[in-house]
């Protein structure tokens, strides 16, 4: 609860900043996007989606986790830099899919959960669809 | 003794390519493992090969029954991006082609379904109704499928004869009210087979985030028509209809309910079309840095498309295409548990899956 609380204030604050389409973007920090599932779940928002970006060689991805609240959409961004990042299926069902092609497109890691192949024959390797250079 | 059985990816029961791999014992489904990709043809990866032009026609081809629906969401990210605004008239027609689509996508999902409950004079009729909105929408695009009507700024082609469609639509209208609702709503063939089985309960539909007639029909009231209007859904007056079974006749029900209220939504549009001009004409198109999103309701529920350009650039630098059928799948191996074999096909049709749409 006690990361709820810090989240709650932090929000309270008014760490939330609007783009051109109207998100409502959380900007708290580094997110712990397992926290701000949790968060958004609990307050009934409806997840969307992921959109994962490749940064410019080095720099790693970024994921942007996307979600409904009675029509307001929100979200937070989450670094990644070394290819790894904490999976949210387990707290987030809804997350499944979009978690397994996010690693086959980009060979990005989700820490915490088992890949089963969504889109990939056998043979093909994760990252052969997005990824600038397949690893 | 529990046994694997495989449906698809060829099989007569689904005329798309997908792989239900189903866990029986006996005559029932005990658990259930889905697999996709068959055709999948990386086109968020072609897009960022492609200029604006060039992109809408890609993003047209995404789905072959919601054509217009994403270039619709296509164009109005590009539109935040360029700070183009459709005028009214644009807006109204977008309605009109987005409501026919709607018609056009819940008939052909009646026949198909009617079909897999082998009430194959619905089917036909189903698609006798279908051919009169295809007419419809050739007659407003001069297309049948990929309609090339959506452009930044507004719409293609005008309707230059409103109330010539309006008629057609009031026809439709009583044809659909007098034959094909009354039969999916009290027929005793589309009960026995429908009612019942295939059910997805509240709590699951939440988990899982499905969207559209899938989430309505599990007593989820999500219509982002009403939540987060777009285009002129704000001047529209219609009812979201809600089923709480979680059952295949939900989904029935909810789709014939949404056939009327389509039909209600394009005689408001259709009569009141704003004069004046459909698109902005031919400005130069100034792209912003940053990312974009855009959602529109499509037949099938919620499609979101995010686009990120920088500006000067000639192509985007990311497309992402969330399809309502990426979100709603997943949930058929819950709708699956406990049902029989031969309901497994009328199942997953329930949530009118676009394999087109999952493989882009």
């Amino acid at each position: 609860m006690a990361a709820t609380d810090s989240l709650n204030e932090t929000l309270a604050r008014g760490d939330i900043a609007a783009d051109m389409s109207g998100i409502q973007w959380i900007t708290a920090g580094d997110p712990d996007p397992r926290e701000l599932t949790q968060y958004l779940q609990q307050r009934g928002a409806r997840f969307i989606t992921i959109t994962a970006y490749e940064l410019p060689p080095g720099q790693g991805f970024s994921l942007e986790y996307l979600w409904d609240l009675n029509g307001q959409l929100l979200g937070f961004t989450v670094h990644v830099e070394a290819g790894t990042v904490s999976s949210v299926f387990d707290i987030c069902e809804a997350a499944d899919w979009i978690e397994r092609e996010i690693h086959e497109e980009f060979a990005i890691e989700f820490a915490g959960r088992i890949y089963e192949p969504l889109l990939l024959r056998e043979g093909d390797r994760p990252g052969v669809n997005l990824h600038e250079v397949a690893p | 003794m529990s046994y694997k059985l495989p449906m698809g990816p060829y099989h007569p029961g689904l005329e798309e390519p997908y792989k239900l791999e189903m866990i029986c014992d006996g005559e029932t489904v005990c658990d259930a493992k889905l697999h996709i990709g068959f055709n999948f043809r990386g086109i968020e990866h072609l897009a960022e090969t492609r200029n604006y032009v060039q992109l809408i026609a890609l993003m047209e081809r995404v789905c072959g029954i919601c054509s217009f629906i994403h270039t619709l969401t296509l164009c109005q990210a590009l539109e935040k991006l360029t700070g183009l605004e459709p005028p009214p008239r644009a807006l109204y027609i977008r309605v009109i082609m987005a409501e026919l689509e709607r018609l056009h996508s819940h008939v052909l999902w009646a026949g198909i379904a009617a079909k897999l409950m082998g009430f194959k004079t619905m089917f036909m009729a189903c698609f006798a109704y279908r051919e009169k909105v295809m007419d419809m929408l050739q007659g407003i695009s001069g297309n049948r499928v990929n309609y090339s009507m959506n452009r930044i700024g507004g719409v293609n082609r005008d309707i230059v004869d409103p109330t010539a469609v309006l008629n057609m639509v009031s026809d439709l209208e009583s044809e659909i009210a007098r034959d094909l609702v009354p039969v999916f709503t009290t027929s005793s063939t589309a009960r026995s087979r429908c009612a019942g089985i295939g059910l997805l309960t509240r709590e699951k539909a939440v988990s899982c985030g499905v969207v559209g007639p899938t989430a309505r029909a599990s007593g989820v009231p999500q219509d982002l028509r009403r939540s987060a209007p777009y285009a002129a859904y704000s001047e529209m007056q219609f009812d979201v209809p809600v089923q709480t079974e979680g059952d295949v006749r939900a989904r029935l029900l909810v789709r014939a309910h949404e056939l009327l209220q389509s039909c209600r939504i394009l005689r408001q549009a259709l009569s009141r079309l704003p004069s004046g001009d459909y698109n902005c004409g031919e400005p130069k198109l100034t792209f912003a840095t940053g990312m974009a999103v855009s959602r529109v309701e499509a037949p099938r529920g919620e499609v979101f498309y995010s686009v990120s350009w920088k500006q000067n650039a000639r192509n985007p630098t990311r497309v992402h295409v969330r399809t309502p059928t990426y979100v709603n799948m997943p949930a058929v191996r819950w709708m699956v548990q406990g049902a029989r074999v031969a309901d497994a096909p009328l199942i997953q049709a329930s949530i009118d899956p676009c394999y087109s749409c999952t493989d882009r």
